[in-house]
């Protein structure tokens, strides 16, 4: 039986709400926009918070029917985004935002026994939309987060729709359940069901560098990391951080690089040393296409339609 | 007779004191080599040979071929292997313009008013590297005595060949086989064999594959004795009777030399199952009924049966034993449907450029065994060699391990036909040209002639993106007249429908939709339809294959494709920035103008790992075996 006395300890600061419990601490920023530390068993898990992303490292077939020219908005959106407010409840209970001097009623012995913290974002997009961000924290360290993009008339279709994470060290490597392979929503019949571990941070070595690595309809996804960037932690050991599916499979992508960083080199000796985990989990993979190079569009099933909306559910646990 | 440095430029002379085409055939002095399939009659001339490399012809060493020539400033070079990569000649890398686009300004002989604008076109150019080429070799005692002729495999793109001071001959097709005969002016030992190979002919407006330009002596080069009796070409053509599971088969040979006695042998997997006498006259026709049911060979069950053909002389010695692989198959068109041993055909198919990541083009047994066991483990049945003939252990491979080959001939000419992407064939070649026909006719005979022993081609095709025209329809006539047993495919003559009922079997499109395949499938369809491209397999690709392969169940008459293509053409090169080995591709060279990464198009990467879409494919290919 759950233990449904375990509470949060809950630090109201002045620029980061703190969330603490015996093997965590967690600090959601209010100047950041989002998640600025996960740290667990010691091991801090964030190298900046995360944020939404919208776009996947132009492939040749994308290139050759000019997606990009259609959608480089979503380029500019996925590096540049606003955080544009951000709400705090306790219990479920919206509370008005527990800043300065808002924060001065509490103390030092705050709990609770569960909190969340939305992060609302605008993207520099013409028309602009906006994507909610909602982490809920229990007492025992899961974080449940909900991402939902919000449909907007007169958008580009999207290369894809997720939220990306980008941990301080390169992982060591990763176990998922779910299909086989790299796959993508029109290329992933081939894909067999299974538990698969992948190690180091592979980039499929395509000729040009250009998007990579996704897993389509997989139910969790485990990354592991040795190395530390602290530098009181001489012996660091290795361990997991898990995203799990909630109500349907995700898609994800684990590679050393960011979208901006695979799209900018021509060769893989362009890539910059890798130095961190990119993890992007994605409710929403633009197809990759196959018909020609020169102009065939994705099939139309596998365009994401940027005029919907679009919800991506997942729990991290360790 | 003496060499003639316009013959470059004249698309009508295109081979000179070269023997005919024959049947690939191996053929050995005793039992036991058979066995151990080496030739004693075999010498190999490949290795160390030494090389210099002109800008044009107006620089090259004319007299390079004579016994007197000091060839001190010659440098050594490995045979074969492109000069491009010995690092003495640009890497170029370009798909459908010509090599010489922005540098020259060229049209095809005889296309314009003008009928002499073409001489000097490439043998006065500035620029069109020359490759002399100088190798000493003793003969082996096996080769001594006997007639010998030397055969090179691959050279690109013209070459002249002189021995021990006499011209020997000139060879354009740059992919098929060139065979001089060296007897006349062979000695037992210290023969010199100069070779000048020339960048750009006339054969270049024919040989405008979306590849890296290479050129040199690219494949096996070997000395092939000929014993006092032997067996110049064979055909054999087996006859399968789909309903009763019987065979037969038709036999022409023909010998050259003393006439003796001949023991042909038929064996089945296990045991001899035939045997008859014959003499080795000139021409030998025979038709032999086999005597039990017969195995078909077909992608599922490659069973392969031999021929072998003993020479013996008065005394009972043994003078040659021939031996060829064959099976029976019969590949038709009832209801307009093509049918492989009485069964719909269905091509889970893939185009296959000869290439590895170091040697570009020269390519190793290895390479095509491994490259073979990948086509069977992702269900892969059948192979277009595109664009151009390959090894000849290529088409031996895919025999026996039941790869259906659509054997394409020596033919491109994209550049002469489309230009950013539009049709515009007002200077295309071999088009109708009466001039062009001979060159392009020849490509043909000695594709067929070639190759034509293989079961498992069942597509002769004339070539790829040549546009249509009378010379490509009397390809067709020709492959349709020589081999009643097997199909013709070409595409190109979707863009110029007048020839539609004259050139080619079925209907075959590149890279069409599924919505397009279906138009044509649903208004009265004449012939079945291929996709002889499809699934454009650039980068991270392969998407939606689903709805080709729905096709197959939906159309009996839509019967497959073939995905392009096989393996990534990229060459590995050493990053000067970080040392690291890295694979490069066009445009990397300071190649101008290029078309980039477009020829990483493979299901595999060019260092032979599968791309991850290899799933899709084993999975959709899978489905229809």
């Amino acid at each position: 039986m759950a233990n449904t006395n375990k509470r949060l300890a809950v630090i109201f600061g002045d620029v980061t709400l703190g969330l603490k419990g015996p093997d965590f601490h967690y600090l959601f920023s209010y100047q950041t926009g989002g998640p600025e530390s996960l740290r667990i068993q010691g091991k801090e898990w964030l190298y900046r918070s995360p944020k939404p992303t919208f776009w996947r490292a132009t492939t040749d077939n994308d290139r050759g029917n000019q997606f990009p020219l259609k959608s480089g908005m979503w380029l500019a959106a996925d590096q540049f985004i606003a955080c544009q407010s951000i709400t705090v409840a306790i219990d479920g209970q919206t509370i008005p935002l527990p800043i300065a001097p808002e924060n001065n009623r509490y103390s030092g012995q705050e709990t609770a026994q569960e909190v969340t913290a939305t992060y609302t974002y605008q993207t520099i997009t013409t028309p602009q939309t906006t994507v909610e961000v909602s982490y809920t924290i229990q007492a025992s360290g899961k974080i449940r987060v909900a991402v939902t993009y919000h449909g907007q008339a007169g958008l580009p279709s999207l290369p894809v729709f997720g939220l990306r994470f980008v941990m301080p060290t390169p992982a060591t490597r990763f176990i998922y359940q779910g299909l086989s392979g790299e796959t993508y929503p029109d290329r992933m019949a081939g894909g067999m069901a299974g538990e698969y571990e992948v190690t180091g941070l592979p980039v499929t070595p395509y000729l040009v560098p250009q998007d990579c690595g996704v897993h389509m309809a997989t139910d969790w996804v485990t990354i592991y990391r040795q190395a530390v960037l602290d530098n009181r932690l001489r012996e660091p050991v290795e361990t997991g951080l898990k995203f799990k599916a909630v109500d349907q499979p995700f898609a994800f992508s684990c590679l050393p690089y960011t979208a901006e960083e695979l799209e900018n080199a021509t060769h893989h000796s362009e890539l910059p040393a890798p130095h961190r985990t990119v993890l992007s989990l994605l409710g929403a993979v633009r197809g990759v296409g196959g018909i020609d190079s020169w102009g065939s569009d994705v099939e139309a099933a596998y365009q994401i339609d940027a005029t919907q909306d679009h919800h991506l559910e997942f729990e991290i646990s360790f | 007779m003496q060499p003639n440095i316009q013959w470059l430029d004249t698309p009508a002379v295109f081979r000179v004191g070269q023997l005919p085409a024959h049947s690939d055939h191996r053929y050995y002095a005793t039992l036991a080599e058979m066995a151990q399939q080496q030739s004693s009659f075999e010498q190999s001339l490949n290795g160390t040979w030494q090389f210099h490399y002109s800008v044009n012809a107006a620089s090259r060493p004319k007299s390079f071929y004579e016994l007197a020539f000091d060839a001190q400033d010659f440098e050594p070079i490995t045979v074969p292997q492109h000069i491009e990569l010995a690092g003495y000649e640009q890497l170029h890398y370009i798909n459908t313009m010509y090599p010489w686009e922005g540098h020259y300004y060229r049209r095809p002989a005889f296309s314009t008013s003008d009928d002499k604008q073409h001489l000097g076109m490439f043998s006065e150019a500035d620029y069109n590297p020359v490759g002399s080429y100088l190798h000493h070799f003793d003969l082996t005692p096996a080769l001594r005595n006997q007639r010998v002729i030397i055969r090179f495999e691959g050279v690109e793109q013209a070459m002249y060949v002189w021995l021990n001071g006499q011209f020997i001959g000139y060879a354009e097709d740059s992919f098929t086989p060139s065979e001089f005969d060296l007897t006349p002016y062979l000695k037992e030992t210290d023969n010199c064999l100069a070779v000048e190979v020339h960048k750009r002919s006339s054969a270049a407006f024919i040989e405008d594959q979306d590849f890296f330009r290479f050129f040199g002596i690219f494949r096996d080069v070997k000395l092939l004795a000929k014993p006092r009796t032997h067996l110049e070409d064979l055909w054999v053509i087996p006859e399968y009777d789909v309903v009763q599971q019987t065979g037969q088969v038709k036999l022409r040979l023909q010998f050259s030399g003393d006439e003796n006695r001949v023991h042909l042998r038929i064996r089945d997997q296990h045991q001899i199952i035939l045997t008859a006498d014959l003499t080795s006259a000139a021409q030998v026709n025979g038709l032999y009924k086999m005597p039990e049911l017969v195995q078909a060979w077909s992608n599922q069950t490659p069973n392969l049966y031999t021929f072998e053909l003993e020479v013996v002389d008065q005394a009972g010695e043994t003078i040659e034993i021939s031996q060829q692989p064959f099976g029976f198959r019969k590949i038709e068109i009832k209801d307009k449907v093509m049918l492989l041993n009485g069964k719909r055909l269905v091509i889970n198919g893939v185009n296959r450029h000869e290439w590895h990541p170091e040697t570009g083009r020269t390519i190793t047994a290895e390479d095509e065994a491994w490259d073979i066991a990948c086509m069977q483990r992702n269900h892969i049945n059948a192979v277009r060699t595109s664009h151009y003939p390959d090894r000849l252990s290529f088409y031996n491979g895919c025999d026996q391990a039941g790869i259906y080959m659509m054997a394409e001939t020596n033919l491109e000419s994209h550049g002469s036909w489309q230009k950013m992407g539009a049709v515009e064939p007002s200077w295309n070649v071999p088009g109708s040209y009466d001039e062009w026909e001979a060159a392009t006719l020849d490509r043909a005979r000695t594709n067929f002639e070639t190759f034509k022993n293989h079961v498992s081609i069942l597509f002769w095709s004339l070539g790829n993106e040549s546009y249509a025209g009378s010379v490509l329809e009397k390809m067709n006539a020709y492959y349709k007249q020589q081999d009643p047993t097997r199909l013709v495919h070409y595409e190109g003559v979707f863009r110029a429908p007048e020839y539609k009922a004259t050139i080619s079997d079925v209907e075959s499109r590149m890279y069409a939709t599924p919505a397009e395949i279906k138009a044509y499938l649903d208004n009265a369809p004449q012939k079945p339809f291929i996709l002889c491209e499809y699934m454009h397999d650039m980068g991270n690709s392969l998407g939606g294959m689903q709805s080709y392969i729905d096709l197959l169940s939906q159309y009996d008459m839509y019967q497959g494709g073939f995905i392009w293509d096989f393996i990534d053409q990229a060459l590995l090169v050493t990053d000067p920035v970080t040392g690291q080995r890295e694979l490069r591709y066009g445009g990397d060279f300071d190649d101008r103008p290029s078309d980039y990464e477009f020829s990483g198009d493979g299901l595999v990467f060019a260092t032979r790992d599968e791309k991850p879409a290899m799933q899709e494919v084993r999975y959709y290919y899978g489905e229809h075996k």
